[in-house]
């Protein structure tokens, strides 16, 4: 396993209280591999990522167990300098909005030139030509030229592939995408997922995409982790999913997506609010919205069950996970 | 907005690497150069999506007014040299935030005079001999409050000192107080806010409450308590009284600036991408949050030549038989009835001094944010 998650629990301390953030995840992805994390805002999902790359703000951030394995190392016991020199080498971020993740003040041609100095010691003029590489990689036209401009005069599509090139220079083993596609409009968000799934089965990196957009979910992922209240719901093969969701959240997810042939009817929506965070619900963190919820769910928390066949690829975490699967293969 | 050109035509094709793109029209061809092949595998070319190419290539074709024509003399030096386009010629230096402000500073007007104005200041407050002959301290009573003669275009002040050469030789001791204060507040200020903001935590609260109680300082009633105690006739007390109370104003903006900076995502992901403290501090941080302290500073420098001038008057900065802009407004503002040219003139290059620092820092800071370029 190239990365692996385990129990990892991570809190905000703040004024009014103890937020739980992340709550004992677990997930693990392979080199070659893509994992969609999936889950509303608040979710934890962004935060385990913050955590994996090491750059939480603690405080008030704060990670009180768990640990996280790369490449068999535990990274939360490393040093912050020796935690430093994996970042951006080993693995790299690619954030949501490319316009404000990148520096203003430099051109880009710096910023991704940057990437070879920091890591690599090369000379500016060799950054900078190795610079007008990743450009062309990412298909900037004219790279060339375009190496000395500046953010602000890309379109939005540009920019993320600048951030895309930004993540990829040092040829990382791992990328996180936070929600990558979210600014960008339909068409670009489609350009832009390719080309991170293209280059990620060149460079046979593990890819962990962040994403709440289970259409783009559908066409690039292997394997889904949802989340809900900062633990995994359920985590399957993506076409295991689609087909029989083995969570009730996780069928609310499926059900809210607008389709083509559900003309003139009123859009699914999951009741209620996501739970807030200090104050999580006994038992099942779902329970107040799921339509399924019995007793059992307000007092015990549903450890993740292996659904059928028990092979360890898909896990539910909810008591009921069997009669899910057969409500949607009855209905 | 400048009209859409068609892109221009550039075919790299020197060097070892080759490389064939189609400048922004259609879709990008990327083959070789180092690693696997790109747009072989898979799916074929990708930026096929007519549209898109062309928004891509019109954007890439129009750039900004100053970039457009750099873009185009630099496309010809590749032509000219394709042969080393690896190593690169004077065009392939990079190009700094500062050496483009530079660039931006050189066009603008408002920066060339005010510029030439300092400029000028600066030469008559170390050589004032050049334009004026006479001696500032030869005063001849006999001629106090006259008006200006052949020889002596300001005329005489209450003192018989002739003004014209009394303004050139205050410039010196104007320019030094305000340069001198400015440059010490700003970097004293700049730093100590700058690392509070940065790093947070027991010394940022700390330093607030040191700046909180410098500000309850009022400067007037601080400058008479500290500066009646020195003896010494230097401008040097009276620029370290200046530092001394004016850095928590600067400290206050640069931690601000420092932290609105810090929480750009552009810092996150350069931290995310291995950027060390040191790096993010200095690279992605400082250029992005030294444009209001260049504002503040600048605008502080003309306060500081005129708070000289405040002192001096009070009799507690600078004292006679030191020339300055401030001992010549106060000693002349008694007879501004009599004698108003011996107030205006040191008034008035008093003025023009300020305007032109603060026109300067006004042109400093617009060429240093790329957003309005």
């Amino acid at each position: 396993m190239l990365l692996e998650v385990r129990d990892l629990h991570v809190e905000f301390r703040t004024r009014d209280g103890v937020a739980r953030a992340v709550n004992g995840v677990n997930y693990g992805v392979d080199e070659g591999q893509t994992l969609a994390v999936l889950g509303e805002s608040g979710s934890g999902k962004s935060v385990t990522a913050q955590a994996i790359m090491g750059i939480l703000d603690m405080p008030p951030g704060r990670i009180t167990g768990g640990e996280i394995l790369f490449k068999g190392q535990d990274l939360l016991k490393l040093k912050g300098e020796e935690r430093r020199k994996i970042r951006g080498a080993g693995m790299a971020m690619i954030f949501q909005d490319a316009l404000s993740s990148l520096n203003p003040v430099l051109s880009v041609g710096d910023q991704l030139g940057e990437m070879f100095v920091v890591h690599r010691g090369l000379s500016k003029k060799d950054a900078r030509a190795r610079a007008v590489e990743l450009m062309d990689r990412v298909r900037i036209p004219a790279a060339k030229e375009r190496v000395r401009d500046y953010p602000h005069q890309f379109s939005g599509g540009m920019r993320q592939r600048i951030m895309i090139a930004m993540a990829l220079a040092l040829e990382p083993s791992l990328i996180i995408a936070d929600e990558p596609t979210t600014a960008l409009d339909v068409t670009v968000q489609a350009q832009v997922m390719d080309l991170l799934a293209e280059l990620r089965r060149e460079l046979d990196m593990g890819l962990i995409l962040i994403t709440h957009d289970l259409g783009v979910v559908a066409d690039v992922a292997d394997r889904i982790a949802v989340m809900y209240a900062g633990r995994i719901v359920e985590s399957a093969p993506v076409h295991d999913i689609y087909k029989a969701p083995a969570h009730p959240y996780t069928r609310g997810l499926l059900d809210s997506i607008p389709r083509l042939d559900q003309k003139g009817q009123e859009l699914y929506a999951i009741k209620g609010l996501p739970p807030n965070l200090m104050n999580i619900p006994p038992g099942c963190a779902f329970n107040p919205r799921c339509p399924m919820a019995r007793d059992v769910c307000r007092t015990d928390v549903p450890p993740l069950y292996d659904v059928e066949p028990s092979d360890g690829i898909r896990m539910s975490a909810c008591h009921f996970w069997r009669e899910c699967l057969d409500d949607r293969v009855n209905s | 907005m400048p009209e859409p050109q068609p892109p221009q035509p550039h075919v790299p094709g020197g060097g070892r690497e080759p490389r064939l793109s189609g400048g922004g029209r259609g879709p990008q061809l990327s083959g070789g150069g180092r690693g696997p092949q790109l747009s072989g595998g898979g799916r074929g070319p990708q930026l096929s999506g007519g549209g898109r190419a062309a928004e891509d290539g019109a954007i890439a074709a129009t750039g900004m007014g100053g970039a457009m024509d750099l873009a185009t003399s630099e496309g010809e030096t590749l032509e000219k040299g394709l042969g080393n386009t690896d190593n690169g010629g004077p065009s392939d230096k990079a190009r700094s935030l500062w050496s483009d402000a530079w660039r931006d500073l050189r066009r603008n007007p408002v920066f060339i005079i005010s510029g030439l104005v300092i400029l000028f200041l600066v030469v008559i407050s170390l050589w004032p001999s050049l334009i004026a002959s006479g001696n500032p301290l030869k005063c001849d009573l006999s001629k106090a409050q006259q008006g200006s003669g052949p020889g002596h275009p300001f005329g005489y002040d209450g003192q018989g000192c002739d003004v014209y050469t009394r303004t050139v030789y205050g410039a010196r001791i104007s320019i030094a107080v305000g340069v001198c204060a400015t440059l010490g507040v700003a970097l004293l200020g700049s730093v100590l806010g700058g690392l509070a903001g940065f790093f947070g935590g027991g010394w940022d609260s700390v330093l607030s409450r040191i700046t909180d109680v410098f500000f309850a300082i009022p400067v007037v009633l601080g400058g008479l308590v500290l500066l009646s105690v020195v003896t010494n006739n230097s401008v040097w007390p009276v620029i370290g009284f200046m530092v001394l109370l004016g850095w928590p104003q600067i400290s206050r903006i640069a931690r601000g600036a420092v932290i609105t900076a810090k929480q750009n995502d552009y810092v996150q992901a350069a931290r995310a991408l291995g950027a060390s403290n040191s790096r993010m501090l200095l690279r992605h941080i400082t250029p992005n949050a030294v444009a209001p302290v260049i504002v503040v500073a600048t605008i502080a420098l003309g306060t500081y030549i005129a708070l000289e001038a405040t002192l001096s008057y009070l009799g507690v900065g600078l004292k006679p038989p030191s020339v300055s802009w401030g001992i010549d407004i106060s000693a002349a503002s008694p007879y501004i009835r009599n004698a108003p040219h011996a107030l205006l003139w040191p008034s008035g290059a008093l003025a023009v001094t300020v305007l032109a620092f603060i026109m300067l820092g006004d042109a400093v800071r617009d060429a240093l944010d790329p957003k309005l370029r």
